[in-house]
């Protein structure tokens, strides 16, 4: 089985992002970290492969540093990687985001699934998958929490509202993993130590993760980037910081904190039993 | 079936005994040409992260390594500059005269480390070496607990990363194992081989690291009696480090007859005391930790450094010396040692004797001399249980009464110790001054417990600021333990036993020495169905391994955390 997983690297959620002034992110200075989300399609891509055997392709489309990623989706368990970068995919909106993983993937080769997050912490749309499997043609199942492989057709537990659905398709299909799925295990012993060989190797290492461009993967310039992207963000707006107002009952007793709450009136008179 | 995966040496823990056994060893391997593959595998996610330490330490073997360590980004807090020696009184302190401050607690000159920041430098510093390297592979694997030693036969052949899942795949091989993890799996090498028939005596050591008002860099207490007064085997220390940072920190042995030692509450009490009050005014707590020092010695030293395919370094070896609270240079030193001669043992391929050549450089070089001239250290106190149960306190009162001499002169006059002969016995052991080779016994640390023990009443200072105290939950937070989902590394083997024991304690109104002793709040009871039944929350541990050591019933075992789960003790 030919599985591909999409990745994305992410500002770390618990550092500060820099906005610029255009209200995009500076993901130069942003510390980074393998979207959240995006460990459950990776848990689910790992899981395909060890029932139903094959190899896993994790691609990720991003700046050079996305390769921090994508070595740890090998230290993982992946096969290989592709990195697809390029100064001309800035400011790609969801649509040339799509079109350009579309383009990786048609890259790639055949496939029988390819698994993508739920969403991203950053953009945060869910469009990305949904936009590949149109422009790749194939049926698409969002939000799986849990599928098996039939013959050739993939049988899919989707979260819906208020509970579930079953629903089944046949392969190649894309595959969107909801964060109610299993878990991504700890990274594995045997690839850990691959990680290092590759850093160690370069051409090994230029193998299995292969850095493509815009022209390798036969994309069209015009589709990507600012150019490529419809979207125009019309206004961001800083809707300030949560937190700095907290007490520490440190080394304080218990009743001072209850007193301070009652205090607070934050809690509803009624509510309170003394 | 992937082929297995295979090293020349794998050594098990970042500890400072192994990163200094790697840097030697790939120095010589630099000169020599020697081709080497070498894993490292660690529990904590980031080096140091499970490393707690005081630490005082000589530089020496540091310095065999680099010598340029003053200047080569090596992170060392400053240097003693005064160090003293102290007798707490509840309110009190009483420094001792220089002149009578036994020699392995003078400090002067001694470099102050963050032992947790050292580690991190050593394990960076190493990979930034081996790929200078050619001939030399380096893979280190933090976030990776060894969890399981593997054997052919009777030869140490590897170990399990992992206990579940797929052998092919958890298993690293090796030619030879290096032991530096503090006995967290090497217990189990040293039981099965039966290589310690003396068992090793354990103090839990704890601290805490406040960045204070005061600059106190370069000096450092070590200090005696007060809160600990029930005979129990302890000491106090406060280090003042760079960056108006403040250790303060108690050891507490665990061969007590008290079955609640209580070492975190203990340590509070501590900072009760009007004198660190002072010091930590207007500061605030940074971190917390604790961890188990191996203070058995000579006498606890085993049998055979070593087996095939295996050598035990550092604590895990048990090079400690508790008479002068040192055992940095000595765990470095097994590592610089052990390095010299695999280096050698991979040059020739000739493993023969490795155990026993180790053994022999180890006790014929400075490491065997002072733990030989420190052996009777322990043995004088456990021979002696009034020199703490009784002479210390009545000392103790007297340095809160003003005047110390007169009050242990008194005390000395009105009850000695023992017969006098008795007495010089008891400082000769202490000084290492008597001769005598009697292999001396210990009992196991739970052994010794007496549920029914009494402790004395301390009397603590009611004028400690209460922010600076903190209850055992509070604690836990500043340890930063954090643990991946469906964690269970402490197996408790027979509910049965614990009900038992509970039953015993409940009756005695006391909590069970699990409960009491734990640094961090994990062991409780639980009332299941009417019955109470030992319970823990394990998301709270910090990876000690008291309660391994004082369960009464030997019902415990602290495996080590995996996924590189456990506490943050980076800056301790
Ligand atoms: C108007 C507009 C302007 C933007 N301008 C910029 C800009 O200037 N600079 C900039 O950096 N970003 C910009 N973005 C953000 C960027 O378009 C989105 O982050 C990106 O299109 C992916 O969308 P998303 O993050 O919402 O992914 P989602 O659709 O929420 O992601 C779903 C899944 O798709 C996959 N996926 C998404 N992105 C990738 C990827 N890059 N590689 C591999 N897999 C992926 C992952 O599996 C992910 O879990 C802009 C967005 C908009 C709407
Ligand atoms: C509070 C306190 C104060 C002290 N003060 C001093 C002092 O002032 N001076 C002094 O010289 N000594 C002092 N010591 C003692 C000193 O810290 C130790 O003797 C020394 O650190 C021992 O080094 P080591 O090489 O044996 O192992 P350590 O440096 O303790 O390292 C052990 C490492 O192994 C890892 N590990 C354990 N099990 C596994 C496993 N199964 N798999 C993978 N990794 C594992 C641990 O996470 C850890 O990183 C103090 C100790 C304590 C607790
Ligand atoms: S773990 Fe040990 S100390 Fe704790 S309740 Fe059980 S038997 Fe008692
Ligand atoms: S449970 Fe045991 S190992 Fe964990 S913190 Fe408590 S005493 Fe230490």
């Amino acid at each position: 089985m030919k599985i591909f997983v999409l990745i994305k690297q992410v500002p770390d959620q618990g550092a500060k992002a820099g906005i610029n002034p255009d209200g995009t992110i500076d993901r130069a200075k942003a510390k980074r970290m393998l979207n959240p989300f995006d460990r459950y399609a990776l848990e689910a891509a790992l899981h395909a492969r060890r029932l139903y055997g094959g190899t896993v392709t994790a691609i990720s489309m991003g700046p050079p540093p996305a390769i921090e990623i994508l070595y740890e989706a090998i230290a993982h368990g992946v096969d290989q990687a592709i990195l697809l970068s390029d100064r001309r995919l800035a400011a790609s909106d969801t649509l040339a985001t799509a079109y350009a993983l579309y383009c990786t993937v048609r890259y790639a080769g055949a496939f029988d699934l390819v698994f993508c997050g739920l969403q991203t912490t950053d953009g945060d749309t869910a469009q990305v998958g949904p936009q590949l499997a149109e422009r790749l043609q194939v049926p698409q199942i969002t939000y799986c929490e849990k599928f098996e492989i039939d013959h050739s057709e993939i049988v899919a537990r989707r979260v819906i509202e208020g509970g579930s659905q079953t629903v089944r398709c046949p392969l190649p299909a894309v595959v969107t993993v909801a964060n109610s799925a299993p878990r991504l295990a700890y990274k594995t012993l045997r690839g850990a130590r691959r990680v290092q060989q590759l850093q160690r190797d370069e051409a090994e290492r230029s193998r299995v993760i292969r850095t493509v461009n815009l022209d390798d993967i036969g994309a069209d310039p015009v589709r990507c980037g600012l150019k490529g992207s419809p979207t125009i963000v019309a206004a961001t707006e800083k809707v300030g910081e949560i937190g700095g107002n907290c007490t520490l009952y440190q080394g304080k007793p218990l009743q001072q904190l209850v007193d301070d709450v009652l205090a607070a009136q934050v809690i509803a008179p009624e509510l309170v039993k003394r | 079936m992937s082929p297995p995966i295979r090293y020349d040496l794998l050594l098990v823990g970042g500890s400072a005994s192994n990163l200094i056994l790697a840097h030697r060893l790939l120095d010589l391997a630099a000169k020599s040409g020697l081709p080497l593959t070498v894993a490292l595998v660690e529990k904590s996610a980031q080096f140091g992260a499970h490393i707690v330490s005081g630490a005082l330490t000589k530089t020496h073997i540091l310095e065999k390594v680099f010598p340029d360590f003053k200047t080569n980004g090596f992170p060392i807090e400053g240097y003693v500059t005064h160090s003293h020696l102290s007798v707490l009184g509840s309110e009190e302190r009483w420094d001792l005269p220089h002149a009578i401050v036994p020699k392995g607690f003078r400090k002067e000159g001694h470099a102050i480390l963050t032992l947790s920041h050292a580690i991190r430098w050593l394990a960076e510093q190493l990979q930034v070496k081996a790929k200078a390297l050619t001939n030399v592979v380096l893979d280190v694997f933090p976030g990776f607990a060894a969890q399981e030693i593997l054997y052919a036969g009777e030869r140490v052949a590897g170990v399990r990363v992992s206990a579940s899942g797929d052998v092919s795949e958890d298993a690293i091989f090796a030619e030879l194992t290096c032991f530096g993890d503090k006995g967290f799996l090497s217990k189990d090498l040293v039981e099965r081989f039966a290589l310690r028939p003396n068992p090793q005596l354990w103090s839990v050591g704890i601290k805490e690291v406040w960045e204070v008002d005061l600059d106190c860099q370069g000096v450092v207490w070590h200090t005696l009696g007060y809160p600990i007064l029930d005979g129990t085997f302890s000491g106090g220390f406060v280090y003042g480090l760079g960056h108006k940072k403040l250790a303060i920190g108690l050891v507490i042995s665990l061969d007590s007859k008290n079955p609640n030692l209580n070492p975190q509450l203990r340590l509070q009490q501590f900072k009760a005391h009007p004198w660190i009050q002072e010091l930590i005014q207007g500061g605030r707590l940074l971190k917390y930790g604790a961890a188990v020092i191996p203070e058995g010695g000579y006498y606890s030293l085993p049998t055979r450094f070593g087996v095939e395919g295996a050598l035990l370094l550092g604590d895990a070896l048990g090079v400690l010396d508790a008479a002068s609270l040192s055992g940095l240079d000595k765990s470095m030193e097994t590592g610089y040692i052990a390095a010299e001669l695999l280096h050698g043992a991979f040059v020739d391929r000739n493993f023969e004797d490795l155990a026993e050549r180790y053994k022999r450089a180890v006790m014929d070089g400075f490491i065997g001399q002072e733990l030989y001239a420190s052996r009777h250290f322990r043995r004088a106190f456990l021979e002696n249980d009034r020199l703490l149960g009784e002479y210390l306190p009545a000392v103790c009162q007297s340095v809160d009464q003003g005047h110390p001499w007169l009050g242990s002169l008194k005390f000395g006059l009105g009850k000695p110790i023992q017969r006098s002969t008795e007495t010089f016995q008891a400082l000769g052991l202490i000084l290492g001054r008597i001769s005598g080779d009697k292999l001396f016994r210990y009992t196991p640390c739970h052994e010794n417990i007496e549920p029914a023990f009494t402790q004395p009443a301390v009397a603590v200072s009611t004028q400690a600021r209460p922010e600076t105290i903190l209850s055992r939950p509070d604690a836990v937070f500043f340890a930063a333990p954090r643990y991946h989902e469906g964690n269970r590394h402490i197996e408790e083997f027979d509910p049965q036993t614990c009900r038992r024991c509970i039953a015993i304690y409940d009756r005695l109104g006391k909590p069970t020495p699990c409960i009491a002793d734990c640094t961090a709040e994990v062991h409780r009871i639980d009332e299941a169905g009417g019955v109470r039944v030992h319970g823990m929350s394990l998301e709270n541990c910090i990876q000690c391994r008291t309660c391994e050591i004082v369960c009464p019933s030997v019902n415990l075992r602290v495996n080590p955390t995996y996924e590189g789960s456990g506490p943050d003790f980076y800056g301790l």
